[in-house]
């Protein structure tokens, strides 16, 4: 059976946390950074996501902080997705190898 | 008030919207990430901000639980939707081979009379089509609850698997497969597709039941 593909957002703010621990914010600005602001991530998709990925065990808790009032949940890669990353990685980028190999000339511009 | 206040009364009540466990857990994080994202003068929040919070809170409350890695979870939850299908498919042959049964019953009833005609019709086919349409809900709610990690739903299947074999062989009993031949065939059908959700709901349940078991053995004999 065919692995299901991740979801772009997933694959973005899994992207996000492969640079170390953020809080929910701080995903949302690196994911819009990333996409070079194609993808504006908004709070109720954000934690939807959050809350699947911890649920996989693919992002964990890292630290609580408390910051004017409000708390401030750091969230971060597990080992496990790290490897699911890494693997989705690689997957788009072998297609996209392809992509551009055949597009050939149209793909660089001359054509 | 000010905007800010006005602002975060706006966010809260959007917020309510979710299930009260979330929001324990999540409520004051995604208040203060929604406050953070809000533009220089906002003093309510946007209706896209609403439609999304509203689209998370629905997640929340109606979608599945289950960790992607518990296959044989998911694997009960396909069968039970293969169940509904089954019924589905069940409820179109007992409408469409309703006439046929009809016609039959009357060559090996040439003498029935209009009451007799009225029972059949309403001790036999209708209320077969009311069960079959009923049962299709009653395949997705399981679905559903097993799908947010329920435990409960297999003593209810149970109960109906138990049900849906006396309603099987007592419609053997009364000669069903000699004038509604193609219905008994897909109730065979179904029941066969409800005994192996059963077998696996089952084996998922035992398998769980060990795991639970393993951590307090193993911690016991260290």
């Amino acid at each position: 059976m065919t692995k299901r593909t991740m979801q772009e957002a997933t694959f973005l703010i899994l992207t996000a946390l492969a640079a170390g621990s953020r809080h929910g914010y701080g995903i949302i600005r690196d994911v819009a950074a990333i996409s070079a602001g194609r993808v504006q991530l908004r709070a109720g998709t954000l934690y939807t996501a959050l809350d699947r990925l911890r649920l996989d065990a693919l992002v964990t808790v890292d630290r609580e902080e408390i910051v004017g009032g409000r708390l401030r949940r750091y969230y971060r890669l597990t080992p496990k997705g790290a490897a699911e990353l890494a693997a989705e990685a690689a997957r788009f980028h072998a297609n996209a190898a392809t992509a551009l190999a055949r597009l050939g000339p149209v793909a660089s511009g001359s054509g | 008030m000010s905007d800010t206040a006005r602002l975060e009364r706006g966010y809260r009540r959007c917020l309510r919207w979710y299930p009260a466990d979330f929001r324990r857990d999540h409520d004051t994080e995604i208040l203060g990430v929604l406050m953070d994202g809000a533009r220089d003068g906002q003093t309510r929040p946007a209706l896209t901000e609403c439609i999304d919070l509203a689209a998370g809170a629905l997640h929340a409350r109606l979608g599945p639980t289950l960790p992607r890695s518990d296959r044989a979870g998911w694997a009960v939850v396909r069968l039970l939707c293969a169940g509904a299908v089954a019924e589905l498919a069940a409820l179109v042959v007992v409408l469409a081979t309703a006439g046929g049964v009809r016609s039959t019953v009357a060559a090996l009833n040439p003498g029935f009379t209009a009451a007799q005609w009225h029972a059949v019709l309403t001790g036999e086919i209708d209320p077969t089509a009311v069960a079959a349409a009923v049962a299709i809900g009653f395949w997705l709610w399981m679905a559903w609850l097993t799908s947010r990690g329920h435990g409960w739903p297999r003593p209810v299947f149970v109960l109906f698997f138990l049900l849906t074999t006396y309603s099987l062989l007592s419609g053997l009993s009364a000669g069903s497969a000699l004038y509604a031949r193609l219905d008994v065939a897909v109730a065979t059908i179904l029941w066969i597709v409800e005994a192996a959700t059963l077998a696996v709901m089952t084996r998922v349940e035992i398998s769980r039941h060990f795991r639970r078991q393993v951590p307090v053995s193993s911690a016991s004999a260290g």
